[in-house]
C-alpha cells in the first residue's frame, strides 16, 4: 500500500484558543485521533513542526542565499505532517476526514509519497 | 479479578521503566516528578479499569498512552503555576506509545538519575524509581531505610536535576570517562544490595540483584558504553546470578558456596558471563571490578568446591588488594590463601586484620575465624567466634546457618 503525506496547514489569521485550559483537549484529540490511525495500522509517523518561519536556501547568482521561509509573510504554515499507508486518494481521504485538524479550522494538503508500485 | 492484578504488577515492572524514559525524552528530564506521578496514575487507572473493562489486547501500549494523557494532564496543571509548554504539549501529541523502551532514552535516563551532582545514594534511589520501576516502600525496604526519607531524597534529586537544567542525552565521547563511572557504580551498588541484603528482604534482595544484571546487560548492548569495565561488570553480575537459586534452600536458610548444589546453577547465564568476561579484556586497564569478575568466574568454573582453584584465586584476590584495600576484600584474600595454603596460613592473616575496625561488628569475619579454627582442632576458640558472629547483624539465613555453626563446635562432627 502507498503511503500519503498530510500537510497540516492552519490559517494563521484565525484566532487560536488563548487558554493553554483550551488547548489541552485540542492536543489530546489529535493524539486519539493518531492512536486510532495506529492501531488500525494505518499511522506510519508524524510530527509538529516550529511554529517559525523557516529558512530557505537556495542557489543563485553563483553562490547560496539563505533568506526566511515563505512564511514570514504568509497568512498560514504547515504546522505539521503525518504518513498514513491507504490502498488510493479515496481511501486516504476518507480517513483524513475524521482528523481533528479539519475540525479546528486547518487545511490538510495531501501527497502520495513516490514508492514501490507493488509496496 | 486477580488475573488483571497481577497482570498490572508484572507489567508494572517492565513497563514502568520503558514509560518513563520515553516520557522523559519528550518532556525533559526536569519534568521526572510529573512523568513518574503520570505513570503511576496510568498503572491505577488500569487497575481500576482492567478487572471491569477486561485486559486490553496490548496492554503495553494501552498503558503507554494511559501515560502520555495523565502527562498532558501534568502540564496542563503547569498552566496555574504559568510556566505552560506548548512545543512540549505538541511533542505529547504527535508522540508514538509504540515507541517505548529504545536503549538510546534508557541509558540516557540512567545518565541523568546517575549525574555526578547528585549525591550517590540519591543516583541509586532514582535509578531504581525511574529506569526499573521500583515504588518507594520497595527501595525502602531495599535501603532499610522509612518510605517517608526516601521520598524526600527523590524529591530533592529531582528538584536538582530540574534546576541544573539536565539535557537528556548520551554524553558524547569526550564527557564518557568522566561520566559513565556513576552508572558502573549505580549498578554495582544494586548488584551488591542485593547480593549481601542486610535484614530479610530476599524477594527484593533477588529483585535487585535480577535489574543489575538487566542494567549491566543493557550497558553492554550500547556502542557508547560497552566498555571493558561494563563488561566486566556483566560478568561479575551473571556469576553471582547464576548462583541465586542455589544459595537459599527450602526453609530460606543459607547455604554456602562449600554446600551449594552446582546442577542448580544457571549455567547458561555462566556462559553469558564467560563471554562478557572475554570481552571485558579488551580493556586498556584493570579495574578492581576486572578482578572481582575474574574471581567469581574461578568458582563458576569449578566442578565442585574442593576443585576449586584455590591457587588462581589467591593471585587474583592479592592483585584485588592492591587496587581495593578494603576490610572486606582483605578478609576474602585471607579466607583464599587459607585454601590455597593452610587454614593457619589464613588464621595468621585474618589474626593480623583484626585491628581492622570496620570487621569487628562484620559477621563473616567472626564465622571465616570460627571456620579455620575449628579445622585446626581450636572447638572452644571457634565457638567464642561464632557467638561473635552471632552477636553482628545478620539476616534469618545467616543466623540459622551460624547457629548450627556454633552447635557443632560443641559438639564436633565426626
Amino acid at each position: 500500500m502507498p503511503n500519503y503525506m498530510l500537510f497540516l496547514h492552519q490559517d494563521l489569521e484565525r484566532p487560536r484558543p488563548a487558554a493553554p485550559d483550551d488547548f489541552m483537549p485540542m492536543i489530546k484529540e489529535y493524539a486519539e485521533w493518531a492512536d486510532k490511525m495506529r492501531s488500525a495500522g494505518h499511522m506510519k509517523g508524524g510530527e509538529k513542526l516550529a511554529d517559525d518561519a523557516g529558512r530557505v536556501i537556495r542557489h543563485k547568482g553563483g553562490r547560496i542565499t539563505v533568506t526566511d521561509g515563505p512564511y514570514a509573510e504568509s497568512k498560514e504554515l504547515v504546522g505539521g505532517y503525518f504518513v498514513l499507508s491507504a490502498k488510493d486518494y479515496d481511501e486516504v481521504c476518507q480517513l483524513a476526514e475524521s482528523c481533528p485538524h479539519l475540525k479546528f479550522g486547518g487545511r490538510i494538503e495531501i501527497r502520495q509519497i513516490e514508492g514501490m508500485a507493488n509496496g | 479479578m486477580a488475573d488483571a492484578n497481577l497482570l498490572v504488577d508484572d507489567l508494572f515492572r517492565r513497563e514502568a521503566g520503558r514509560i518513563s524514559a520515553w516520557l522523559a525524552r519528550l518532556l525533559g528530564p526536569g519534568r521526572l516528578a510529573l512523568i513518574e506521578d503520570a505513570v503511576q496514575d496510568a498503572f491505577g487507572a488500569a487497575l481500576a479499569r482492567w478487572p471491569i473493562d477486561g485486559i486490553p489486547g496490548r496492554p503495553a501500549a494501552w498503558l503507554a498512552v494511559a501515560a502520555r494523557n495523565k502527562a498532558l494532564d501534568g502540564l496542563r496543571r503547569e498552566v496555574k503555576l504559568d510556566q505552560f509548554d506548548e512545543s512540549a504539549a505538541w511533542r505529547l501529541g504527535f508522540s508514538n506509545p509504540e515507541e517505548t523502551g529504545g536503549l538510546d532514552d534508557t541509558l540516557a535516563l540512567m545518565f541523568v538519575a546517575c549525574h555526578p551532582a547528585l549525591e550517590r545514594d540519591e543516583q541509586t534511589m532514582l535509578t531504581l524509581q525511574t529506569v526499573c520501576g521500583f515504588s518507594v516502600r520497595e527501595i525502602a525496604r531495599a535501603y532499610l531505610s522509612t518510605p517517608e526519607a526516601v521520598t524526600q531524597r527523590l524529591v530533592r534529586a529531582k528538584r536538582k536535576i530540574r534546576e541544573l537544567g539536565l539535557a537528556f542525552e548520551i554524553p558524547g565521547a569526550s564527557q564518557m570517562e568522566a561520566r559513565l563511572p556513576a552508572l558502573i557504580e549505580a549498578v554495582y551498588l544494586l548488584f551488591n544490595g542485593g547480593y549481601t541484603s542486610g535484614a530479610g528482604a530476599d524477594l527484593i534482595a533477588c529483585e535487585l540483584c535480577a535489574e543489575a544484571l538487566r542494567l549491566a546487560t543493557l550497558l553492554t548492548a550500547h556502542p557508547a558504553t560497552a566498555t571493558g569495565e561494563c563488561h566486566a561488570l556483566a560478568a561479575l553480575v551473571c556469576f553471582h546470578h547464576a548462583r541465586a537459586g542455589a544459595r537459599t534452600g527450602d526453609t530460606g536458610a543459607l547455604i554456602l558456596l562449600e554446600r551449594q548444589d552446582r546442577a542448580m546453577w544457571d549455567h547458561n547465564l555462566i556462559r553469558r558471563g564467560c563471554e562478557h568476561l572475554r570481552d571485558a579484556m579488551t580493556s586498556r586497564e584493570l579495574t578492581a571490578i576486572h578482578l572481582e569478575a575474574a574471581i567469581a568466574s574461578v568458582h563458576a568454573a569449578a566442578q565442585s568446591f574442593e576443585e576449586t582453584d584455590w591457587a588462581m584465586l589467591s593471585r587474583h584476590y592479592s592483585m584485588l588488594e592492591e587496587l581495593k584495600p578494603t576490610p572486606v576484600v582483605r578478609l576474602n584474600a585471607a579466607i583464599a590463601l587459607a585454601h590455597a595454603d593452610s587454614p593457619a596460613a589464613g588464621l595468621a592473616r585474618l589474626d593480623a586484620l583484626d585491628g581492622a575496625r570496620k570487621l569487628a561488628n562484620y559477621a563473616l569475619y567472626h564465622s571465616a575465624r570460627g571456620d579455620l579454627l575449628l579445622k585446626l582442632g581450636r572447638a572452644h576458640d571457634a565457638a567464642a567466634a561464632f557467638s561473635r558472629a552471632l552477636g553482628c547483624e545478620l539476616n534469618d539465613a545467616e543466623r540459622t546457618h551460624l547457629e548450627g555453626r556454633l552447635q557443632s563446635c560443641v559438639m564436633p562432627l565426626s
